[in-house]
């Protein structure tokens, strides 16, 4: 894995700069959180990176993986992985057609559908597959999102406030599964939050948005 | 940023509904313009008559079927009430204007099924009365026709404007205020929904001035509405009443500027007084009476126009039918033996326009709602435009298309028709379409893309299916609109494109009305198959999925 670069990206909304000049290198492995208030373009930023910025954004500077520039690649060839607030599971898919949709292109249909249950099975979800995601608790739901995004073979991971939705109960627990699969995975990782928790959950470094500072906790 | 998949399909689409209908107005200005045959419009016989007719009979018809639309939704406030409320109004809307029109003749006339149903036992009549219950000088009949139909029409979209207003809250705080249910509707709510409805109602009511669809069956006949009087010259073979039929669309073009202007005239008081009304601290709590007497107002509105529907078949299959029998007796079978082909005929002829409408219409509107998908100002903007020519009256602009098409001599084809068919459509699929789209959350599509999948593979896999239930429900309004459309098919068609409308019209107009109802049976069983159809197939659709919107 390559580590994911920041560098020098400014965005601007109707001419009213959001941030400017942010620099930010995330080590592969690794939970670099980025703080700010809402509305100080956090998202915006998320959106940038994974090339959905809409365009009434002005943006410049560049994305980097390793030596290879992201900057201007569709989203699809990014290969950048995000978890939502919301789980965002798609709601006419049942939770293995979520899991399949999220798998790399190969192998034999029931090879897949193997590949789908067995992710399940590993995240305690054995015999979801079926399932209606509508009938999922949030906890699930989140777990059932965060399978789907590995699948995929992301070579980094986005996280947009991705625990704020859930109770207090599950949120640690999927806090806890997502930066340990992460880790294990060896994807640089990058956290949007306004919440201190997960900050001092993520344990790396700390970037905050409204005044362009990294520090360290 | 990759290329968009769309490109240039809003201009397509705007193209496509706003050309021919700017183009029309400009060549009927061109050759109506002729002061001898204003002339001799002017000095018809009758000619003020036909005009306040028509004027009277649109405009008092909108603004009851307006106050009855709003009372409905203020008596079924709550959501279970209002979703029955729509069930209710679905076959009277899906039902064409000629279809019912055809419908009421046979339930209000002397010797209709109204009065079957009371005579002899209550009324003492063994033979139909000398009277005038339809097609009567000052057009009440025609009214509760138009007031039937535009009614359900309103609700519908009253229904859709809510999706703007938090309509709930905001009767429930006007009601723990002390206000009654239809007082604090009219003061809290119906502001607020008037304003999202402006355009669907101006074409109510230019609908209402210039129809000739219920005119024909309903309207009085000497003289007749303004609009059927036109409709009259057209079909005369003397060139000089041909001109007079040019002009006069032209001044029916005046007239509908007028009217429209006054009517926002009135709006503007009424929201004026209104306010009064609003501020004046009274209450209105006693309102049970009125709650009854409104409620029993729509009940037998609604019972009269599913009367207008067992009227039409049983008068299709009645051999003789004597006064006052409310059942025809005689061979049924053999009556629709002999009807039932010509009808039949004209089926796969009508059903392919419409097919072609829905078709194409979606082709045009899918694109277009993509691409202005995040961009709300140009939803509305798109949607305004559209629904324009159905501001023009109908005969004014398909008149100067025709003068057009017969130019290119491409008057009578295929491609014409399904044209003038998607100028009426357009508006509405886009009304079901482009909101629906906007709704999906974006981030959906988002997802799809950081997994990796492509613009066109997110389109297809993912925006699809969540769109595929209003998908359905558009088509089968589309085919809806074009089986019922008259007007179009005669002028786009050179009079030679036969479909259930035209030979409806034609039944009607010629007074066979055992030939219109077969025909009327047929227009109105193909939109209600193409809505069932469109609402099973959206249920049975992702039936195990409750997150895939309605």
């Amino acid at each position: 894995m390559n580590a994911l670069v920041i560098d020098r990206v400014s965005l601007r909304i109707g001419g009213q700069p959001l941030f400017s000049d942010l620099s930010v290198r995330v080590e592969p492995g690794t939970v670099t959180s980025v703080i700010g208030r809402s509305g100080s373009g956090k998202s915006s930023l998320l959106a940038f990176l994974c090339g959905t910025l809409p365009g009434s954004f002005a943006a410049s500077g560049r994305i980097l993986l390793g030596d290879e520039d992201l900057t201007s690649a569709a989203p699809e060839n990014r290969r950048l992985g995000i978890l939502f607030q919301d789980a965002l599971l798609f709601p006419h898919l049942n939770v293995r057609g979520n899991l399949l949709f999220g798998l790399r292109h190969g192998g034999s249909r029931r090879a897949r559908r193997q590949h789908a249950d067995d992710a399940l099975e590993s995240m305690g979800l054995a015999g979801f597959g079926d399932r209606d995601p509508e009938t999922l608790s949030g906890g699930q739901k989140s777990r059932v999102a965060l399978l789907r995004v590995l699948l995929s073979e992301p070579r980094a991971l986005l996280l947009d406030e991705p625990f704020s939705s859930l109770d207090d109960d599950s949120r640690n627990q999927v806090r806890l599964l997502v930066f340990d699969q992460a880790r294990a995975h060896g994807l640089p990782t990058l956290l949007v939050t306004h919440d201190r928790e997960d900050v001092e959950a993520a344990g790396g470094p700390v970037v905050s948005l409204t005044d362009n500072r990294q520090e360290s906790v | 940023m990759t290329r968009r998949w769309y490109p240039g399909s809003r201009g397509l689409l705007l193209a496509v509904s706003g050309l021919p209908a700017l183009a029309g107005l400009a060549a009927a200005l061109w050759v109506g313009a002729d002061i001898d045959a204003l002339r001799r419009v002017l000095a018809t016989p009758g000619i003020e008559l036909s005009m306040a007719s028509a004027l009277w009979s649109g405009a008092i018809a909108t603004a009851i079927a307006l106050f009855l639309a709003h009372i409905a939704m203020a008596l079924a406030a709550t959501g279970g009430w209002r979703r029955s409320l729509n069930n209710l109004a679905l076959p009277l809307l899906a039902m064409p204007h000629l279809a019912v029109g055809i419908g009421l003749v046979l339930v209000l006339a002397p010797s209709g099924l109204l009065l079957r149903l009371v005579s002899p036992w209550a009324s003492g009549l063994t033979l139909p009365p000398d009277w005038q219950t339809v097609q009567d000088p000052f057009g009440l009949s025609l009214i509760a026709g138009l007031v039937i139909k535009e009614t359900c029409f309103l609700l519908l979209v009253l229904h859709a404007a809510l999706s703007q207003v938090p309509a709930e809250r905001l009767l429930q705080q006007a009601r723990s205020l002390g206000y009654g249910r239809i007082k604090g509707w009219f003061v809290a709510v119906a502001p607020l929904l008037q304003r999202q409805i402006r355009l669907p109602l101006a074409a109510v009511l230019v609908f209402g001035m210039t129809n000739v669809e219920l005119a024909i069956p309903l309207g009085p006949g000497l003289p007749p509405t303004f609009a059927v009087l036109l409709w009259q010259w057209f079909t005369d073979p003397d060139p000089q009443i041909h001109a007079q039929a040019y002009t006069g669309t032209l001044l029916l073009f005046a007239m509908t500027l007028l009217v429209l202007g006054g009517a926002a005239a009135c709006g503007a008081a009424v929201r004026r007084v209104s306010q009064h009304w609003a501020t004046g601290g009274a209450r209105g709590v006693r309102e049970r009476g009125l709650r009854y007497g409104l409620s029993g107002l729509l009940a037998a509105l609604w019972a009269l126009g599913m009367l207008a529907v067992v009227a039409i078949i049983l008068r299709s299959a009645s051999g003789t039918w004597r006064f006052p029998a409310v059942l025809p007796s005689g061979d049924v079978l053999s009556a629709w033996r002999v009807l039932a082909p010509p009808a039949l005929d004209i089926a796969p002829q009508t059903v392919m326009f419409a097919i072609a409408t829905a078709v194409a219409g979606l082709l045009l509107v899918l694109p277009a709602a993509e691409s202005v998908h995040r961009n709300t100002d140009a939803r509305r903007l798109i949607g305004a435009l559209l629904f324009l020519p159905l501001l023009l009256p109908q005969m004014t602009f398909l008149f100067g298309v025709q003068v057009l098409l017969t130019r290119l001599r491409i008057d009578g084809t295929f491609v014409a028709v399904l044209w003038s068919h998607l100028i009426f459509a357009l508006p509405y699929l886009w009304s079901l379409v482009a909101p629906a789209r906007a709704a999906i959350d974006l981030r959906f599509a988002d997802v799809a893309r950081t997994l990796g999948a492509s613009r066109q593979r997110t389109w297809w896999r993912i925006t699809a299916p969540l769109l595929a239930r209003t998908g359905l429900v558009a088509f089968a309004l589309a085919f809806s609109v074009s089986v019922a459309l008259y007007l179009p098919t005669l002028f786009a068609g050179a009079g030679r494109v036969a479909t259930a409308a035209t030979e409806a019209a034609a039944a009607a107009a010629s007074g066979s009305l055992r030939l219109a109802s077969m025909h009327a049976i047929l227009l109105s069983v193909l939109p209600f198959f193409a809505f069932a159809i469109a609402y099973t197939g959206g249920a049975l659709l992702f039936r195990q999925r409750r997150g895939v919107p309605r």
